[in-house]
């Protein structure tokens, strides 16, 4: 009641200021007369008596003073002073300003960006209610033995396996089940144009189960899933950019795989799908039916997502309020052990036992164990940058108000307290930090959607509120720095001398240049470690793009086909030969071949062969690489062809099978050379292959692979032959070849889509994307460091050189010659770096081993990275130095002096 | 200026405000006055410690103001004891009476 009463009466001062002044004006006033009428009674004059109580109380203004101070709102009625006042000085000094801010806006917003990345990646739940009841089952062991996998042997589970877990209602309010379409993307037709597009098939509860809202339509229901409807919900964003966000896309036709869907939903906007690494654009129904097999597997009967030996269903489920992640885990292990071996026979006690675990369903699966170390060590390395700024912001701060000393010292001695202009200072501060952080903010919109470009993800780094609550709380730490920092000078100057001595003089106090050269110094080594951390990034970014392949990779165009229509090898064989002639003659190809597994895609295909029908032996018995080609494979890619021949268009289906293998395979099976003619392949001498060919070591799944035995089947010898992807060469812009390929598929088959076309550089260059991310983010880091220290350590030397201008002009009227004077201003910023070199070095040493995971084929304390950051920093000294240095050099005594 | 708060024990002008207006309402030069004429003289209010503390009784509700036409046909504003006020100064009659009491008993025991 009564803080109501005050927080009233303190509002209506603030917002009513002239009545409540003019009310209190009223009160003192009469208060007076009737005191001076008081005394006029006893005789006096009215003037004597006005004066006498005057005299006896005190002035009117002072009293109203005592009067108002006495109030809360009289402390916010001074910060708003304090502000418009601190808006004032910073607008007087445009420059000074604005350089503060950019510098604090690069700090700020570098480490903001940063931030969101490591906020999507790690931290951020699903945008979906109550995403902390929601959990994605794992195997962290992996599955049992003897059965087949997706791969992603850690997430994957069989269809009995969800039915008797869905089942258990006291631990899962719901359990969804979602199976990928293809590895990557499926093909897909909305009218004429076909396409690609990222789909998933997914149990009835899916979207109710999750939470997701809708912007149109409606999500699944239980009969779909039973009844596999073919029906089709569309993300928002593949809505947007498909169909124009028009309302008429509900009940248009998609074909997937030629198999035709009804759209009946879109989903709300921002939900990407539970794995958004790369956004999902629609979802259908669990399909039963061998053309929509999960991961695109071939249309066999086997890889229907209820064959129990098929481990492809990944898995997520919303616990029920209450029960935790252990109770859970406790309750399902029981079920899913009997589950998990229903459909594979007999259970061996002893074998590999597999263990049900959760992950929680935050940041982005997949994506979260790679980049957990990495996205630590760029913050790290971009608070660095922010330190940087932070110093160079309060040396300028700390320079601009001791040419305010003057100003400070003729305020105190007005009166104003120390508390008063520690109020002022703080108020600068904190202004100055705010247009940083606004700035900043702006920054790191530009710099996460760049962040999101450069790292190849398909969604967008969400600012939210907890990137927010980052950015407020460095920039909040960062203004009590500064207001702090300036003021313990500024006030420590004894009122009287400041006031008596000359301007030129009034600023040499050995203390704080001291100071100064301390910050610059620690700067330094802050510019050191991360010049080191980038050029360690940089140098394995270049290691990894100098490896050799052991093809000519310029010049080659890739891209994916699916034939889905095609059930029989005859048809498919057919296709590809139909297919390789009509694009040889399309103009700009010089040479056309085929690959089952693209090159640079991470994706390969591993086993073991018997050789001359004997299985290998150990140590000879690790698993070997395989790849269905086409005929003239190592024309068309470059790969030399060391002994026999290349696959050729006579490889067909009928004729005798022949099998390439590469240098490593012959070497280690075959080292005196004689691999040809020999036979690979197992179980009967008829099914054996031929060894007509060696050929080079190439690169297979990344670039920094080691290479292993690899055989090359020719594709149309294979049962059932895999959908191909199609290698051309060209002389020219291989990007440029695409009209013309589009053309031949679209006279082969309207329902063809192009898959991931790319260069096969860019394809390859995919394996380092991480790497690539990381060198650029330091290398801008480090510009952006080199540039602060550059400016701080100029700033410091002007200002001293600016400071000494009449020592220098006694030295010089005294005899010193010019180079002497050079030399004493260099001799500063060397002592500066060369102590910041010794205190950079050993903390670089020592971070650059925590880096030691993101190295490739650079050790840690790789001289040439070390030896280039010292040059670099001591190029940053030396540039920096010059202009004051020639400044100093160029005094002229005469002037000089006349200034004392 | 200055105002001395060494003239009245700390605390007390509070007290003293509220016990000059339990007996009528009045303006700030009355209860100036009133306290003078009560103490014989003893205690002499400035205006700024006055009306500093007939602000804070006012916020805190012990007391309410209001503009009435004074004896000499002027505005003033008149300040009457609430309801909260008149219990607060009961309570802090009662509790300075005990501390007199108690320290008279010490001074005395000497």
């Amino acid at each position: 009641m009564s803080l109501l009463r005050t927080l009233g009466s303190g509002l209506q001062s603030l917002f009513r200021k002239e009545q409540v002044n003019q009310e209190l004006d009223e009160e003192l006033g009469e208060y007076l007369e009737m005191a001076a009428d008081e005394k006029m009674k006893q005789g006096m004059s009215r003037q004597d008596a006005l004066r006498a109580v005057r005299l006896e109380g005190g002035s009117l203004d002072g009293t109203k003073e005592i009067v108002r101070s006495g109030g809360w709102e009289s402390v916010v009625d001074t910060l708003w002073r304090d502000l418009l006042f601190a808006a004032r000085m910073l607008r007087k000094s445009p420059g000074f300003t604005l350089v503060a801010m950019l510098t604090l806006a690069l700090g700020v917003g570098g480490n903001t960006a940063v931030f969101s990345v490591m906020n999507t990646v790690l931290l951020r739940y699903l945008p979906l209610p109550n995403p902390r009841q929601l959990v994605f089952l794992r195997l962290p062991d992996g599955p049992p033995d003897g059965l087949s996998t997706t791969g992603d042997d850690d997430r994957s589970f069989s269809y009995p396996v969800f039915e008797a877990l869905r089942k258990e209602h006291a631990v899962f309010s719901d359990l969804m089940a979602y199976v990928p379409l293809a590895v990557d993307k499926v093909a897909v037709r909305i009218g004429q144009d076909p396409e690609e597009a990222e789909g998933d098939m997914v149990s009835g509860n899916f979207f109710s189960g999750l939470g997701v809202s809708f912007t149109r339509g409606r999500g699944f229901a239980l009969e779909d899933e039973t009844a596999h409807a073919s029906v089709v919900v569309l993300s928002y964003s593949y809505w947007t950019t498909r169909f124009g966000r028009s309302p008429s896309a509900i009940g248009q036709t998609i074909y997937v795989k030629g198999v035709p869907f009804t759209v009946i939903g879109v989903t709300a906007q921002g939900f990407y799908g539970v794995e958004p690494a790369s956004s999902t654009d629609f979802w259908i129904p669990l399909q039963s039916r061998p053309e929509l097999n999960a991961w695109g597997e071939e249309p066999s009967l086997d890889a229907l997502y209820g064959n129990p030996k098929w481990w492809c269903i990944q898995l997520i489920g919303r616990l029920v309020p209450g029960v935790t992640e252990s109770q859970a885990l406790a309750k399902l292990d029981p079920v899913f052990q009997s589950a998990a071996f229903i459909g594979l026979g007999t259970h061996d006690p002893k074998a590999k036992k597999s263990i049900l675990a959760f992950t929680s369903a935050q940041g982005i699966q997949g994506l979260r164990d790679d980049y957990h170390k990495p996205i630590q060590i760029l913050l790290a390395m971009v608070g660095l940058v922010l330190a940087i700024a932070c110093a160079n912001v309060s040396m300028l701060l700390v320079a601009r108000n001791a040419t305010r000393a003057r100003e400070f010292s003729l305020r105190m001695a007005l009166g104003a307290g120390r508390g008063r202009l520690l109020r002022q200072t703080l108020t600068e501060s904190f202004l100055l930090v705010a247009g940083g952080a606004a700035f900043g903010w702006m920054f790191a919109i530009s710099g996460s959607q760049a962040l999101a470009a450069w790292s190849g993800m398909e969604i967008p780094f969400v600012l939210d509120s907890r990137v927010l609550l980052f950015t407020l709380a460095i920039s909040i730490s960062c203004a009590i720095v500064f207001g702090l920092a300036p003021l313990r000078m500024a006030v420590s100057v004894p009122v009287g001398v400041t006031l008596k001595i000359s301007n030129a003089t009034a600023r040499r106090d050995q203390r704080s240049s001291w100071l100064g050269k301390v910050v610059v110094a620690s700067q330094m080594a802050l510019c050191l470690i991360l010049l080191v951390g980038s050029g360690l990034l940089v140098r394995s970014l270049r290691n990894y793009q100098t490896l050799p392949l052991g093809l000519r990779v310029d010049g080659l165009l890739v891209f994916g086909t699916d034939p889905f229509s095609l059930h029989s090898d005859e048809e498919k064989e057919h296709f590809y030969q139909n297919l390789l002639a009509r694009l040889r003659e399309a103009p700009g190809v010089e040479s056309a071949t085929l690959l089952s597994h693209r090159l640079g895609s991470g994706w390969g295909w591993n086993s073991v062969w018997a050789i001359d029908g004997v299985m290998p032996q150990a140590p000879f018995s690790e698993s070997m690489s395989a790849n269905h080609v086409g005929p003239y494979f190592c024309h068309t890619l470059g790969i030399p062809i060391l002994r026999g021949r290349d696959v050729t268009d006579a490889d067909t289906r009928s004729a005798p099978k022949v099998v390439l293998v590469n240098e490593t395979f012959s070497k280690r099976f075959f080292p005196k050379g004689d691999a040809l003619g020999h036979s690979v392949g197992k179980n009967k001498p008829e099914n054996r292959l031929t060894i007509v060919g060696v050929i080079g070591d190439s690169k297979y799944k990344r670039v920094d692979e080691k290479s292993k035995p690899t055989l090359y089947f020719p594709f149309a010898q294979h049962t059932p032959i895999p959908n191909m992807q199609v290698e051309l060469r060209t002389s020219g812009d291989p990007d440029a070849l695409l009209p013309s390929v589009r053309a031949v598929l679209h006279d082969l088959d309207p329902n063809l889509p192009i898959q991931k076309p790319v260069t096969q550089r860019a394809q390859f260059d995919e394996s380092y994307s991480q790497a690539r991310l990381f060198a650029r983010l330091s290398i801008f880091f480090g510009v952006i460091a080199v540039l602060l220290v550059a400016t701080g350590l100029y700033g410091t030397l002007a200002y001293r050189v600016d400071r000494r201008t009449s020592e220098i002009g006694v030295r010089m009227a005294l005899g010193a010659q010019q180079g002497q004077v050079l030399w004493l201003i260099l001799r500063e910023s060397l002592l500066v770096s060369g102590a910041a070199t010794l205190a950079g070095v050993p903390v670089a040493i020592a971070g650059a081993r925590l880096m030691r995971s993101m190295l490739f084929g650079v050790q840690p304390g790789d001289m040439i990275s070390f030896l280039l950051a010292l040059f670099g920093v001591i190029l940053v000294a030396l540039a920096a130095s010059i202009i004051p240095a020639r400044r100093a050099m160029r005094v002229d005594p005469v002037v000089a002096l006349r200034y004392e | 200026m200055q105002d001395k708060p060494s003239d009245l024990v700390q605390g007390t002008l509070d007290m003293l405000i509220l016990k000059t207006l339990a007996l009528e309402p009045m303006h700030g030069y009355g209860i100036s006055v009133r306290i003078e004429q009560m103490s014989k003289g003893v205690f002499r209010l400035n205006a700024g410690s006055l009306f500093l503390a007939i602000q804070r009784l006012d916020r805190d509700g012990l007391i309410d103001g209001e503009w009435k036409p004074s004896e000499n046909n002027r505005r003033a504003r008149y300040y009457a004891l609430t309801e909260k006020g008149r219990k607060r100064l009961n309570n802090e009659t009662r509790e300075w009476g005990r501390q007199v009491a108690a320290i008279a008993r010490i001074l005395e025991a000497s």
